[in-house]
């Protein structure tokens, strides 16, 4: 079995909670689900929708047409006309038909014009039952549903519209086979067990399941798998999962999308629990969140506490990291270590604040004025963000730089389940200093590694300063002390680049020599190892080039994957092929072929898999093939 | 031995620069608190005022221009036995970091911050800083200046800071003595000080200072801008008497504290609140790393609730 769902209605109408419901009840019966939350910049109203996919494996990517569409409004009917394909349902409430599109205001001016022309060239009328029609021309299977009655029928308490996204989920539940004892026992879950929500949502349930039997609807009953504890996080926790076990005590920021979950989730852990053994010797502490004035006080104040040993960081989205930048040059300058999680939105500008978009590359390699080391590196599914948060820490310490982890909003909003959270993968090195030093020079020129020793406010007096400075951290404009601490900083990336293991900069999937190499970072690389083999049951072998680590950047092991390639198709969610651009500057490669994204929506399978084939058969001739999927 | 607070760093002021005055009351300040080097770190901004901590026996930090207070914020709250003063010029506190100027006084950290207040910016060749008066005009202008003025002390009272008081960097028992108070405050002081720029402000100068500052204490013998713990109910006129001697500018200019409210809670004690056994076990004091090298936090009992 593998399923894809669209479940959409308007923001504020509890798509969350049934995505949530239907994640669980799959968890329960021992499957694997995987999603992405598409939504407005808007509280109430807008077209929102999650997109998942189901099975019994590792699901990482998802799927255009769907197998499933629940509409929980008449808007996302006209959202997902074009979502369909032969045997495509399509739930929605009966009362929806007459709904026409002139109504549905809050489809945006230029969406309805597009559902509008769909509608009027293939001759249907410009309502959802029009629409459904459609659909069904494009061999969709409509499944109208008489909401109301439903919930009449179960006797919920409050208006029915309350209870529209349990009965979406429970239908689609019904209609996958999934047995509805594992829908309730997921709907306990969703409302924590408060026992009258529990109750009405149940009644809900029985009744959604007892329609889709009595009509027809519900499928054959699905083979229950061995259930494993798993954790359900997204992104946003993944980082802030990582954070924690990493070290972080002090984390800033200002309000942002889709940055502040993370912080929010911090927020709501500040009290941590300690692994067994170590409760009696280390006495319990918290970390501590603070909400700034803004993201210049944010990445400032991160470096404030750094200085006292701390391990800080902030996070933040494109806007926010364009205020950052000054702040950024400091930590560079002045070798704090702090970490900064960029979470790529659609740029530029205020530009698609709750959408995708991998934009941000270039600006994250050279925020802010001057030469300065930092390093860079980004993250392609929920579980790397926890390990990578952990890294970042790590290197932030170690090398005493900025680090900006890149984490794109698609993979923030991803909803995966991890079948656990290693303790021991990555370690956690001490670097709290405990004795003080004499004579301290805070920026030694006697390092081999341009690692000199970090300096702990309220345990060491040393100077610090944003001016050129000598050893001491003084103010010069010594010719010869400014080549040295220039040629110091600097060399720190080197030693980084030795020592960081060649797995945590570049990975090679797949096999040596290919027919297609594909070259990736961020969220892409789920879909792209999926159509890997997609195009291997076609004949076609495919490996992928998949970056973690700009800068420094693994120019060896770029050159030696790049050179053995025959076709290089780079694969990005932005329109300039930034991560081609930077391959190009570090090993002079010119990648000719790029399939790019930049309308804010999450890549699915099909389409790379289809802008692949044009591209490897010759039926495109373009340089580059832009995506369009998605409502 | 008392530790000594002046290192042998040249300063590079200009001779006869307000600065001086206010760097010795800092040192002497320091020292007659019995402080010692790491009890106490200066963070500052950019400027002539910017480079005060590197002329200090303590650690220091001489950050962006308009920055000091975020980064002095972040230091408290990581290390909350940390003194930190934060020297920095009136462009720092009142133009570029004006937003960090209020939003400080909300958060009441426990920081001091020390305002050069001479009307300019100075190194960067005299033009006109936020507290300069409108029409005025110093010799470096090519015409008076614009801009109304910023007044620091009824600024930093309406934006929530406990202390707040002016001292006159030619008056440095007053000003010492200002900062051990500040120091000692728990949460954030403001301390603004006359001080003037004997290259390019040619209007307010020392002599026009001196013809003018005094101190409120000892024009008014009941001065008393003192809150204690159970007198809440004195805050309100307490407020309003400060904000009023704070209006005062011209033939004669107030000196000394103008309100000092110790009822108000720091953040420190705030987030205490919240965050478990924060005071004693702050950021900058947990062990991140477990006996094994491993991190000690268990992420099955912290995120119990993500686990299904």
């Amino acid at each position: 079995m593998d399923l894809n769902v669209a479940i959409g209605g308007p923001q504020g109408g509890g798509i969350d909670t049934s995505s949530n419901m239907i994640n669980r009840a799959f968890a329960e019966a021992g499957y694997n689900v995987f999603g992405v939350r598409e939504y407005h910049s808007n509280i109430k109203g807008r077209h929102s929708y999650n997109h998942l996919r189901v099975n019994e494996e590792r699901p990482r990517s998802l799927r255009y047409p769907v197998d499933i569409i629940v509409a929980l409004d008449a808007d996302t009917i006209f959202e997902h006309l074009e979502d369909v394909g032969p045997g495509t349902k399509i739930i929605y409430d009966r009362s929806f038909e007459s709904s026409d599109l002139a109504q549905a205001r809050m489809i945006m001016r230029d969406t309805a014009r597009r559902i509008k022309e769909t509608l009027d060239g293939a001759k249907f009328p410009n309502t959802v039952k029009g629409a459904v029609d459609y659909m069904k021309s494009r061999g969709g299977i409509p499944m109208p549903i008489p909401f109301n009655d439903v919930v009449a029928s179960a006797n919920a308490e409050g208006p029915a519209a309350r209870y529209f996204n349990t009965l979406g989920s429970a239908v689609t539940l019904s209609i996958a086979g999934l047995d509805q004892k594992f829908t309730i026992e997921a709907i306990k879950q969703v409302f924590s067990n408060k026992e009258k929500v529990v109750a009405e949502n149940v009644r809900v349930v029985e009744a959604a399941y007892r329609y889709a039997s009595e009509n027809g609807l519900a499928g054959k009953p699905l083979k229950t798998l061995q259930k494993k504890k798993r954790f359900l996080i997204t992104g946003n926790d993944g980082s802030a999962i990582g954070k924690l076990m990493g070290g972080l005590r002090l984390q800033t920021y200002y309000p942002i999308t889709p940055a502040s979950d993370e912080s929010t989730i911090l927020e709501e852990h500040e009290e941590y629990s300690f692994i067994e053994g170590e409760k009696n010797r280390l006495k319990r502490g918290g970390v501590v969140v603070v909400q700034t004035e803004d993201e210049i006080s944010a990445v400032t104040m991160a470096q404030g506490a750094a200085l006292t040993g701390t391990r800080a960081s902030t996070a933040t989205s494109g806007p926010g990291f364009s205020l950052m930048a000054e702040g950024i040059g400091f930590a560079g300058m002045d070798e704090v270590p702090i970490v900064v999680t960029l979470y790529q939105r659609g740029g530029p500008s205020t530009g698609l604040p709750t959408r995708n978009g991998q934009s941000d590359l270039l600006f994250a390699l050279n925020t802010g004025h001057g030469e300065f080391p930092r390093i860079v590196l980004s993250s392609g599914d929920v579980e790397e963000c926890i390990y990578d948060a952990m890294k970042a820490l790590n290197y932030a310490q170690r090398y005493q730089l900025p680090v900006i982890h890149l984490i794109d909003k698609n993979l923030a909003n991803t909803t995966d389940m991890i079948p656990d959270i290693d303790t021991k993968r990555v370690p956690v090195p001490q670097t709290l200093k405990t004795v003080p030093s004499s004579d301290f020079h805070r920026y030694s020129l006697k390092t081999e590694t341009g690692i000199s020793e970090m300096g702990i406010l309220g345990k060491d007096i040393f100077w610090m300063t944003g001016d050129e400075h000598d050893e001491l951290g003084h103010v010069t404009e010594d010719t010869e002390m400014r080549d040295s601490q220039m040629r110091k900083r600097f060399k720190k990336l080197e030693t980084a680049l030795q020592e960081i293991p060649i797995n945590d900069q570049a990975i090679l999937y797949g096999p040596d020599k290919a027919d297609i190499t594909f070259v990736t970072w961020g969220s892409q690389k789920g879909p792209i190892l999926d159509v890997m083999e997609d195009l291997k049951k076609e004949g076609i072998s495919a490996n992928l080039l998949y970056l973690k680590m700009f800068l420094p950047f693994p120019s060896e092991f770029v050159k030696k994957v790049l050179g053995k390639a025959k076709l290089i198709i780079d694969v990005e969610s932005n329109m300039l092929a930034q991560a081609a651009m930077v391959i190009k500057l570090n090993t002079g490669i010119s990648i000719e072929k790029s399939i790019l994204k930049y309308n804010g929506r999450h890549m699915t399978e099909d389409e790379i898999l289809k802008a692949a084939k044009d591209i490897y058969s010759g039926k495109s001739k373009n340089e580059i093939e832009v995506l369009q999927n998605g409502a | 031995m008392a530790h000594n607070f002046k290192n042998d760093v040249t300063v590079d002021w200009c001779p006869g620069c307000g600065d001086f005055g206010i760097l010795t009351s800092i040192t002497q300040a320091l020292a007659e608190l019995n402080l010692n080097g790491n009890d106490v770190v200066a963070i500052s901004g950019i400027g002539c005022s910017g480079k005060t901590p590197h002329y200090l026996n303590m650690g220091g930090v001489h950050t962006l221009h308009g920055r000091s207070i975020p980064f002095a914020t972040g230091v408290k709250l990581a290390n909350p036995n940390l003194k930190v003063i934060v020297p920095s010029g009136d462009g720092d506190m009142l133009g570029i970091g004006a937003g960090h100027f209020v939003a400080e006084g909300r958060r009441n950290t426990g920081l001091t911050l020390i305002i050069y207040d001479n009307e300019v910016y100075g190194l960067t060749k005299g033009q006109a800083a936020p507290t300069m008066q409108l029409g005025e005009q110093t010799k470096s202008l090519a015409r008076p200046n614009v801009f109304g003025k910023v007044n620091p002390i009824t600024l930093a009272l309406s934006s929530g800071y406990s202390f707040v008081a002016r001292g006159f960097s030619f008056d440095m028992k007053q000003l010492k003595d200002l900062i051990k108070m500040a120091v000692m405050h728990e949460g954030s002081a403001v301390i603004d000080v006359l001080q003037p720029c004997p290259t390019y402000n040619n209007v307010n100068t020392m002599e026009w200072y001196r013809q003018r500052v005094y101190k409120l204490e000892e024009e008014d013998k009941n001065w008393d801008p003192v809150i204690t713990p159970g007198n809440e109910n004195q805050a309100e006129e307490k407020f309003q008497k400060a904000y009023t001697k704070g209006m005062e500018w011209g033939d004669r200019i107030p000196t000394g504290v103008f309100y000092d409210n110790r009822t108000i809670p720091s953040f420190t004690k705030r987030l205490n609140e919240f965050v478990p056994n924060y005071l004693d076990y702050p950021p900058s004091q947990q062990i991140v790393t477990g006996k094994d090298g491993y991190t000690p936090v268990d992420p099955y009992g912290t995120f119990a609730e993500k686990l299904i």
